[in-house]
């Protein structure tokens, strides 16, 4: 073969070699994105959607139950339960599950237990609808009822709710507006069962099992466990009689002076418990859906006030501490005074002549307290008013507490300190102004208030740390020689309780509530006092917003402390005589 | 005889396995019973503690016709007047018979009457 003759066969043997090669690279071209494909997907099934799908087929097979926790009870002071769980329960239909011929039955059964609208009933199960509610949160024995009926395509969940002892006025429940309550959600709303609500509602548990193709769990199957973790008990320092003494006392006393609203605050003085707190109107926390939103209020903690003439106890007692009065101090009261350029009056503007202290208190008069606060320095009055913690929050473990910071010392006006001095322009709760007061019935020292006395097994550590020496003892005792002579010669007189008369410390305090700037005939009366003065085993305020005291209409100082706010707190120390075996000391 | 082996093997298995299976749903009947139990039991604590609440106790109370007492009053009574200058008189005299107070001393017991007894101390 000639070169020549081979070298005119290459050019077709060359394109069919390359033919060959090329449809060999196609192919293989072709296999290995085919193959790229079908890895890609199966790497997309298999590594990115891998955790998607496993959950997806858990949740075929795998069945995972919460298992709520216990929320924990609260006790009072004598461990009467105060609130319990309990078990309700809700009715739902399927209506695609129940067949035609069943579903009059099942209708008249669900109407019969549950006392639901038949006709509604029959059109619900009519529908293609697959799930729905008949009724929800009905007691166990209703429950029990339709169990017996075992009608089909009908089953009940289970709940658990709280339930609320029964309160004096029909339709509340006790300490309503303390406690609060629990929504649906097992989250605590108002009061104490949202202040605690961490420790009471504990931590939730769950199981996660198999579940067969009837849907019933497989329980010696697989499954993982956690057990959930109760709620702390709570033990008050409430006392429920007592609080039922208050609220009934409270309730019968808004009611005869036709005011706004009332609220009673009772403290154990040595400790700074709170025994009572009470509030009218108040409400049901069993029935909390049904209830006005603006009765979930706490007045106690979220109600400000002009305390009025319950503050010449804090005047007083300061001035007396620092050495710039003493009881028998003389003064002369024309019956006003001129300060920051306006005349500021006693509440009868009569000039009283030449009058010790102990006369100031017993008959109320802004004079004597005005040149109390100006013979002790404002700097010094200002301190004063933060020790005995009227410049910041009570701090007391309820949700909620409202209060107005003071303007700094340097801020306030001459006027507002001789206001202030007789417990006008001056904001405060409760809560504030009966620790205040609290603290010349325990011997000077300044209480924390504080509702919760153990919290599980553990003492709440407020109550281990040292109280604070706010005035002497010294100073303690004769402030409450003077509010002694409150009771028996002044404005207290209306609170006397037999048996007590030379053992009883008390204050009245009226002040006008001002609108828009300006001081109205409205007022807010309010009483404090201890019982027995010498040994105090309680100290209790009463504050009445805006009575109509008979005969208030022609002069609204009838609407005084003394005929509105005393004879409650007299009602009630009475019952908690009784009850607590208060015997006088002298 | 190794087929009626892996038969017999087979049978046991499916036997415990729906003992299993069995077991799980009484188990779970069960717990269904032991909640409905303690939702009776959550019932009856709250009415237990609902007939200990204080309005309930006023209740019956003034359904059975009892009235709250005034809880303090004033004794009457004579004023009698004490001289404390003048001189404490002679003891009341021991009338216990003499026989008594020889067993007292034997026994070892106190003797005397009460009114002796008060009368000797400090």
């Amino acid at each position: 073969m000639s070169t020549r003759a081979l070298s005119a066969r290459r050019p077709g043997t060359v394109d069919r070699v390359g033919s060959a090669r090329l449809r060999v690279v196609s192919m293989l071209v072709i296999a290995v994105v085919l193959a790229g494909m079908v890895w890609s997907r199966l790497a997309y099934w298999q590594v990115a959607e891998h955790g998607r799908l496993t959950m997806q087929a858990q949740e075929q097979y795998r069945e995972y139950v919460e298992l709520p926790a216990l929320r924990g009870a609260i006790f009072d002071r004598n461990l009467t339960q105060l609130v319990v769980n309990t078990t309700v329960y809700s009715a739902f239909v399927s209506p695609d599950q129940i067949a035609a011929a069943d579903r009059d039955r099942v209708a008249t059964g669900l109407s019969t237990v549950l006392g639901v609208d038949k006709t509604k009933l029959m059109g619900v199960l009519e529908s293609s609808a697959k799930f729905a509610y008949v009724q929800h949160r009905f007691p166990k024995a209703q429950a029990d009822q339709l169990r017996a009926l075992k009608l089909p395509g009908v089953g009940l969940e289970e709940e658990t709710q709280r339930a609320y002892l029964p309160g004096f006025t029909a339709g509340t429940t006790l300490a309503a507006n303390l406690l609060g309550f629990v929504d649906w959600n097992r989250d605590g709303k108002y009061g104490l069962e949202q202040q605690y609500q961490k420790a009471l509602a504990g931590t939730a548990g769950y199981i996660s099992s198999y579940r067969d193709l009837s849907d019933r769990e497989i329980v010696l199957g697989s499954h993982t466990h956690q057990d959930p973790v109760n709620g702390s008990d709570l033990v008050l320092s409430i006392d429920a009689n007592v609080q039922y003494a208050a609220e009934e006392a409270l309730a019968e006393g808004v009611k005869r002076d036709k005011a706004e609203s009332g609220s009673v605050l009772i403290m154990d003085p040595s400790t700074g418990g709170i025994v009572a707190w009470a509030d009218y109107p108040s409400y049901s926390a069993n029935n909390f859906t049904q209830t006005d939103p603006a009765l979930f209020k706490d007045n106690v903690l979220s109600y400000l006030y002009e305390p009025g003439s319950v503050m010449k106890v804090v005047t007083l007692s300061g001035a007396i501490n620092a050495g710039a009065i003493t009881p028998s101090t003389v003064i002369n009261d024309p019956g006003y005074v001129k300060v920051g350029g306006y005349n500021i009056y006693d509440w009868d503007y009569r000039n009283k002549g030449n009058i010790d202290y102990t006369y100031v208190l017993e008959h109320s008069l802004n004079v004597g307290a005005m040149k109390a606060m100006l013979a002790e320095g404002h700097d010094a009055y200002y301190k004063n008013l933060q020790a005995f913690g009227l410049t910041q929050p009570s701090g007391v473990d309820v949700a909620g507490e409202s209060y107005v910071p003071l303007p700094s010392a340097s801020q306030m006006q001459d006027s507002q300190y001789a206001t202030t001095s007789f417990g006008q322009g001056i904001d405060v709760n409760m809560v504030q102004m009966l620790s205040a007061v609290n603290v010349v019935a325990n011997g000077g020292k300044y209480a924390p208030p504080h509702l919760v006395e153990r919290i599980g097994n553990q003492v709440n550590p407020l109550l281990l740390q040292p109280q604070r020496q706010v005035v002497s003892p010294a100073t303690a005792a004769k402030m409450t020689t003077m509010m002694e002579q409150v009771v028996q010669n002044g404005s207290g007189w209306t609170s006397r309780i037999r048996g007590f008369e030379l053992d009883q410390a008390g204050k009245t305090g009226t002040s006008q509530i001002p609108v828009n700037g300006k001081y109205t005939q409205s007022v807010w009366a309010s009483f404090v006092g201890f019982l027995p003065a010498q040994h105090p085993k309680f100290t209790m305020i009463v504050v009445i917003r805006k009575p109509n005291y008979p005969g208030s209409e022609h002069d609204w100082t009838m609407n005084d402390g003394y005929l509105t706010a005393e004879p409650i707190w007299r009602q009630i120390a009475l019952a908690m005589v009784s009850d607590w075996r208060i015997t006088p000391d002298r | 005889m190794a087929v009626g082996a892996v038969v017999i093997v087979l049978l046991f298995y499916l036997a415990i396995a729906a003992q299993i299976t069995q077991s799980s749903y009484d188990l779970s009947r069960l717990q269904d019973q032991q909640r409905q139990l303690i939702a009776e039991q959550d019932q009856l604590r709250y009415q237990e503690v609902t007939l200990h609440a204080p309005a309930q106790v006023q209740q019956q109370a003034a359904q059975s016709g009892m009235q709250r007492i005034v809880p303090s009053s004033y004794a009457q009574g004579t004023e009698v007047a004490i001289d404390l200058t003048s001189p404490i008189g002679d003891p009341p005299t021991d009338t216990t018979p003499l026989w008594l107070r020889a067993v007292a001393m034997v026994v070892n017991t106190v003797g005397g009457t009460k009114d002796v007894q008060a009368a000797s101390k400090h």
